[in-house]
């Protein structure tokens, strides 16, 4: 039986596992952790204070047949074949899946690691989460900074969601007067693609929210709450609310050359194989690929590499279907694909249910139960299709 | 020394080419040599209005069938 050794229990580990016939393939998957999060969810428990349980164990969530190894792992050597495990020893494959997702770096600014443990931010783990609620919470009034640190991030439309619930929680304990809420951003915009700009933006003019375009943080004052860009501007603050850069594996990788400087793993755009390997793949947030880095992207490269690994054709499009919150009960999704730009897609309330009832269905994505809803979902909402519809009456 | 670097954004839509372009630039020094290629339409006029904000410089901008390629010098970091 050939091996398949999966690096990673987040959405494409575990999907990509869920997908392979474990009657052909003796399919193992290596999480540091032993517990798989619902990384959407962060965002609520932070501007929310939301009690929702977001984990459950990696082993509750693989089909019978599949193993699942709690390990750390340190080393990948792609031209021998082995993967060093700093608990449990030394691994082989025939096929090997790198999805390790995206790592923290609050290093990587001056000042940003005081802001970090201090305060928190909503997206890199409940903890984070949880230390920011409690500062919003405590808010009396000022300013608050609240954006990305620079231009690599997770989840593009998570940052302004984060600003658009703020401004709602403000508003609701009657907070809004006193507080001047800024919004920096790398882009040129509120939000990056343009299209999806021109829909969010009366509501950022509308709500108040001040935005600081083209601002990637330089570095962080923490003594007179102010923060640099890299272009020149400055930003003082009361609550800071900063998403640290992301960057790639902490795995040391032979040959090296397979990472860019960020260490995200250089794979092709539609088949995720790591440049000039045939058995390796690196799957999601992990890798070089142009295109968002979300859960919905995790999940269509890894349905692609089960396919592919199995000896069926299959390529993966770019395609992207990112939920995003615009607060007041409605919601919409960033759609686009490789050869297709993002739609001018109106929120609605209808998405907003949708959006909150994946927290549900999450779960049986990943166990690929979901499957047939998704196929039909994303047939009804191709790109081409919907900017027929939607960009046309611009 | 100076830097020769092509950022290759074809096929991203969002968050789109700046984010390859900003990332760039955090790593770059002044004298390095940027080309980006797009398949964005937006890149044009985001480029031109980021090269304006970082003070950089807009050496070509170049687009056929397949792909728009900008020249960028950076002289300001």
């Amino acid at each position: 039986m050939k091996k398949v050794l999966i690096i990673g229990g987040g959405g494409g580990g575990l999907i990509l596992a869920n997908h392979l016939d474990t009657n052909e393939y003796d399919v193992t998957v290596v999480d540091k952790s032993d517990l798989h999060f619902y990384q959407p969810w962060f965002l609520y428990i932070a501007f929310k204070g939301s009690k929702r349980k977001i984990s459950r164990p990696i082993g509750s969530l693989l089909k019978p047949g599949v193993h699942f190894v709690q390990d750390e792992i340190s080393a990948i050597n792609l031209d021998e074949r082995k993967v060093y495990g700093t608990r449990k020893g030394i691994y082989t494959y025939d096929y090997l899946a790198i999805a390790t997702g995206t790592t923290p770096d609050p290093d990587a600014i001056p000042g940003l690691r005081q802001i970090y443990d201090e305060y928190g931010d909503y997206h890199t783990n409940v903890w984070n989460s949880e230390k920011l609620w409690s500062h919003i919470s405590k808010f009396k009034g000022g300013t608050i900074a609240i954006g990305q640190s620079s231009a690599t991030c997770k989840c593009p439309p998570s940052l302004l969601e984060g600003a658009f619930l703020l401004e709602e929680r403000l508003r609701s304990i009657g907070l809004k007067e006193k507080t001047k809420i800024v919004f920096f951003t790398p882009f040129a915009r509120a939000y990056s693609a343009e299209p999806m700009n021109k829909v969010v933006e009366p509501f950022v003019k509308e709500r108040g929210i001040e935005v600081m375009p083209f601002f990637d943080v330089d570095t962080i004052d923490v003594e007179h709450k102010t923060i640099a860009s890299l272009e020149g501007d400055s930003l003082n603050y009361d609550l800071p609310i900063i998403v640290p850069p992301c960057k790639g594996t902490k795995i040391k990788i032979i040959p090296e050359t397979v990472q860019d400087e960020d260490r995200f793993i250089k794979a092709d755009k539609k088949y995720m194989k790591i440049n000039g390997y045939e058995d390796a793949f690196a799957i999601g947030d992990c890798n070089t690929l142009p295109t968002s880095k979300t859960g919905v992207t995790a999940h269509l490269e890894a349905m692609a590499v089960s396919e592919i690994i199995q000896g069926r054709y299959a390529e993966f499009d770019g395609r992207i279907n990112c939920p995003f919150d615009t607060a007041y009960g409605k919601a919409t999704f960033v759609i686009a694909d490789y050869n297709n730009p993002v739609v001018p897609y109106p929120p609605t309330k209808t998405k907003h249910m949708m959006k909150m009832s994946m927290a549900r269905i999450y779960w049986m994505t990943l166990m690929g139960t979901a499957d047939p809803i998704f196929e039909q979902f994303f047939n009804h909402t191709k790109p081409e299709k919907l900017n027929k519809k939607f960009a046309a009456t611009e | 020394m100076e830097n020769f670097k092509i950022i290759d954004s074809r096929g991203s839509a969002c968050p789109g080419p700046i984010t390859d372009l900003a990332r760039a630039y955090r790593n770059s020094k002044v004298g390095d040599l940027l080309e980006i290629w797009a398949t964005d339409k937006g890149v044009r006029a985001d480029t031109q209005a980021w090269a304006a904000k970082t003070g950089n410089e807009i050496l070509e901008v170049k687009e056929d069938q397949e792909k728009i390629v900008i020249k960028i010098k950076i002289n300001k970091r």
